[in-house]
């Protein structure tokens, strides 16, 4: 189909500088490859142009994008640039396939547009009105053809001369440039006009710089005369598919975004991915959602495994069966025990080296050693059955018995009847814990006495919420925001319009993950990646683009509390700094290493070196808001106090503050606001910082061969003792231990969707790497702006399974230092 | 912070310009400079005139500024985008460079490539197995497109 495109005038553009007003002149371009643009108007603001123009071959899925450049300074590409509109074609004319339909064919619709900013960030401001009508589909194809050629070839002339013009010294080279583009046959033809408008954008560029640069040689005119600037619906592979567009970030990573599903990804698309494809992705991401766990809390993510696990205490069998195992592997018990095993068991390996137990009783394995297994034991009235419980499910204290918390959040338990406290919980067996790492048994214990307060106890009634499946993001944003907190504590009952199926877990996980991908979807600007990885996310301190955006957050601060609360998992992860911000805690510059390596080091650098006569910085900074530079004072009349070698200390911690708190405070306050209806602030404050990010996201399973696959080495070979000492630690720990390794070594617990072979670093891709480096006396170091573990090449594996664990176990209490 | 630093770099190039390479802002935009570099006379790019981009972020100079060439040229460590790969410019760069020491540095980029850690595998095979074509090849190009 056809369409003709009347770009009729735009209004109060961005005026850029004080004493001038542009030049402008309007680029058309139909899915990146139809490029068509207006003459310039002189010196105004309010162009008028009223131009028409005709596109072909126009689907479902055609985006038109008009550009407003400023001829005076459109001397490369995006320069001179005053705002873009893209308008989706079907939007507008409707069902393009309906051509019989009276009431749209050849029907003129007039539109005006905010003219938007592009990935720059230079202010913009201005309408643009155009006139869209289709063209009926009775004009024969030829006919149509033959009119695009001398469109194309109009166009090709117009913007060569207009360079000629502009900049004689390249003529010749151009015009023969421009008519070999004339001679190609008329299928490129469209192509190859917008190759030369490309060509045309990069033509001025030695203008500009004999301009800009003092010392150019004259020969260098027409320097740079490339055609290797793509437009944004193109890359060096060719087009992208149809409704998809190629932008760059803040941080000059290249994401792609769908304008069909509304959704970005760092991946590009190629033209035959089916819909299949990405859904098989999702599915992937999906199941990992599911697989995560907590330990100590029964009734978590894995709920469904962990019914059938509830040990059924009126049964007189021993309940060791496949799916306690993995409930136990989940809850992590498999350090290995002492004595013999019970009767009827065996201790195997996998080939890998790993144990694992064969019950010939019930003729099922485990990785749990029977011998460790948390079990409670109470013998039956008979005495002759033993009726085992898994800890998880280990009920309230016995009567007189009170857990508590110490100012270091860490639980012991009183026991009235005797006037004494412990450590241990009375319900577990004594000898359960020991050779147990400390931190673990704080971590399991914390969510226990969590779940058990008040405050968090499930209300009586229900909570009701229906969802469109294609809407979920305002869907929810309007159905939690309608209720009340006291509302939300109730059991929840979430529906998938239109679809069947009662809520007994699976579908308020699926409504958590699904929200959790739309909502956090830096599509939205509420969030952005952060530049240590493509996957952690932060604030983004410009959500303010969105005037709603702070009704927004309180909706999302009150969605993390609900997973916490219902005990489902979200399918997000924070940059480090954000679950200390939860927690209030003081933000520190070992911090901004998950929030921007290099700045990270640089402000190490400065507290390293002497910055007399080399840095010439004063106490404030500089924000870049919407292509406005803006100086902040990092304190009070900070722009007129130099940083010295004596006070650059405070300065880096003013500027900490700054860049990871103060931009975005606003946003955090709704947050929290919304998060604490849900979840007491006094409560939360039981976890550090990794602790909540594994409340929030779960613990997902990891996978040792994989991530042993994906492992580079420095210093060491995969041979080494050391490295076959390392995973075979690894592989003896849990879930939660490996988890804690992960946030150890590369800040964060998650792990990329197609494994450990895509995990990311502050630069692009890196894998995991152990590095041979520190006396053995000291302990494994990390640096996760490079996924990195300092190992030292210890002497025997028990002083490494010591000192990693350690190591790990350290870290924790970095938030108190 | 970051303007008054580039205001100063601005008045220190001006003053006293670094050998063959001159660099200033684009238009008013004190963010967006352009800069070129001739081609060092020992090199394959003798006589040719090399343009570059530069984009200082506002949190320069604690972040690199985003360098790339915006004329073609054939060498193992910089890619058709234009894009170099250059430590000083990714995790080696300290807050102690300036612009003009960064252009230097790929000044002598092009005398000396690196083609053990290149972003352009195929050149940097040729660089290493033979230097002639190589260098006949970057001449070509210099010819072609920076003349």
């Amino acid at each position: 189909m056809s369409i003709s495109v009347k770009s009729v005038a735009a209004e109060s553009l961005y005026k850029r500088d004080v004493f001038r007003s542009p030049d402008p002149f309007a680029v058309l371009t139909v899915d990146g490859y139809q490029t068509k643009s207006t003459s310039a108007a002189k010196k105004t603001l309010n162009p008028y142009w009223n131009e028409t123009f005709k596109f072909n071959d126009i689907n479902e899925n055609s985006v038109l994008t008009i550009q407003v450049f400023d001829q005076k300074k459109f001397k490369k590409k995006d320069q001179g640039f005053l705002g873009v509109v893209n308008i989706k074609i079907i939007d507008i004319l409707g069902d393009l396939n309906d051509s019989h339909s009276t009431s749209t064919k050849g029907k003129e619709e007039t539109i005006t547009r905010d003219l938007k900013r592009s990935n720059d960030n230079l202010a913009v401001s201005g309408r643009l009105i155009v006139v869209m009508s289709r063209i009926p589909d009775s004009t024969t194809r030829s006919n149509a053809t033959a009119n695009t050629t001398s469109t194309t070839t109009t166009t090709t002339a117009s913007t060569s001369s207009r360079s000629q013009q502009r900049n004689s010294s390249t003529g010749t080279h151009r015009s023969s440039r421009a008519s070999s583009t004339a001679n190609t046959n008329t299928t490129n033809a469209a192509n190859a006009a917008a190759q030369s408008v490309e060509n045309t954008l990069q033509s001025g560029t030695s203008t500009s710089t004999a301009a800009g640069a003092a010392t150019t040689t004259p020969g260098a005119a027409g320097a740079s005369n490339t055609n290797r600037q793509y437009s944004s619906f193109e890359d060096q592979y060719g087009r992208l598919p149809a409704g998809w567009e190629r932008r760059t970030d803040n941080f000059g990573r290249t994401y792609y975004v769908d304008h069909n599903t509304r959704t970005t990804t760092w991946k590009r698309p190629t033209v035959g991915q089916t819909d299949d494809e990405r859904n098989a992705n999702t599915e992937l991401e999906r199941r990992q959602h599911r697989g995560r766990t907590l330990p100590g809390s029964n009734s978590t993510s894995g709920s469904e495994n962990n019914v059938s696990v509830q040990v059924n205490t009126n049964s007189s069998t021993p309940a060791v069966n496949g799916a306690v195992a993995a409930a136990f592997a989940a809850s992590g018990s498999t350090t290995s025990g002492l004595g013999e095993l019970p009767s009827g068991w065996e201790q195997r390996f996998t080939p890998e080296g790993r144990a694992y137990f064969v019950d010939h009783n019930t003729r099922t394995t485990t990785w749990v050693d029977p011998r460790r297994q948390q079990y409670i034991r109470t013998y039956g009235p008979t005495n002759t059955t033993i009726q085992q419980q898994p800890v998880s499910q280990l009920g309230p204290l016995p009567s007189g018995w009170e857990m508590r918390l110490t100012n270091t959040a860490r639980v012991y338990f009183v026991d009235h009847n005797t006037k004494t406290t412990t450590w241990d919980d009375p319900r577990l067996p004594s000898s359960l814990d020991q050779n147990v790492p400390q931190y673990k048994r704080d971590f399991r214990r914390k969510v226990i006495y969590f779940r058990s307060q008040p405050a968090l106890r499930i209300l009586p009634g229900q909570c009701h919420i229906k969802v469109r499946r294609k809407n979920i993001f305002e869907d929810a944003y309007q159905e939690i925001m309608r209720q009340t907190p006291e509302d939300l504590k109730k059991r929840l009952m979430i529906k998938f319009d239109g679809e069947e199926g009662l809520d007994y877990g699976g579908v308020s996980r699926e409504f958590f993950f699904l929200l959790s991908h739309e909502m956090f979807n830096p599509f939205y600007c509420l969030f952005e990646y952060s530049a240590h990885d493509n996957y952690t996310i932060q604030i983004n301190p410009n959500s303010g683009i969105n005037p709603e955006h702070l009704n927004y957050f309180k909706f999302i601060g009150r969605v993390v509390g609900l997973g916490v609360f219902h005990r489902r998992f979200l399918d997000a992860f924070f940059v480090g700094a954000l679950y200390k911000m939860m927690l209030r805690k003081k933000v520190m510059l070992q911090d901004m290493e998950g929030v921007d390596a290099e700045v990270y080091n640089s402000l190490n650098w400065m507290l390293e070196n002497s910055i007399d006569g080399v840095l010439d910085l004063t106490f404030s900074a500089d924000d870049e808001r919407f292509g406005e530079v803006v100086t902040v004072d990092l304190k009070p009349n900070g722009r007129n106090i130099e940083v010295t070698d004596e006070n650059k200390k405070e300065y880096v911690e003013l500027f900490s503050q700054w860049k990871i708190v103060d931009r975005v405070q606003e946003q955090l306050k709704a947050f929290m606001d919304g998060f604490n209806e849900l979840i007491p602030e006094d409560l939360v404050t039981v976890f550090d910082e990794r602790e909540l990010e594994l409340l929030i996201g779960g613990i997902a399973e990891i996978d040792i061969e994989d991530w042993k696959k994906h492992t580079d080495y420095r210093g060491y070979q995969e041979s080494d003792e050391a490295i076959q000492w390392f995973w075979k630690t690894v592989s003896e720990w849990d879930n939660e231990q490996r988890a804690r390794l992960l946030q150890f070594t590369t800040g964060t617990s998650r792990i990329p969707v197609n494994g450990f072979k895509d995990l990311q670093g502050s630069d692009g891709p890196r894998r995991f790497t152990i590095e041979k480096a520190g006396e053995i006396q000291q302990l494994p170091k990390s640096h996760t702006c490079f996924n990195r573990v300092d190992l030292p090449p210890y002497t025997d594996v028990e002083s490494l399974k010591q000192k990693l664990t350690l190591a790990v176990e350290e870290t924790i209490g970095f938030g108190q230092e | 912070m970051s303007s008054k630093r580039i205001s100063k770099e601005l008045r220190d190039i001006e003053r006293d310009p670094p050998t063959s390479c001159s660099a200033g802002p684009v238009g008013d935009d004190l963010y967006h400079w352009q800069a070129s570099i001739m081609g060092p006379p020992d090199s394959p790019y003798a006589g040719g005139v090399f343009f570059l981009s530069i984009h200082f972020p506002t949190d320069y100079p604690f972040k690199p500024p985003k360098i790339a060439f915006t004329t073609k040229i054939y060498h193992p460590n910089i890619n058709a985008n234009g894009n170099i790969c250059l430590d000083i410019l990714k995790d080696q760069w300290s807050p102690a460079l300036t612009l003009s020491k960064v252009l230097l540095s790929i000044c002598s980029l092009l005398t000396d490539a690196n083609p053990d850690d290149p972003l352009v595998p195929e050149i940097a095979h040729i660089y290493k197995t033979d230097r002639p074509k190589y260098e006949a090849t970057a001449r070509e190009w210099t010819k072609k497109y920076a003349v």
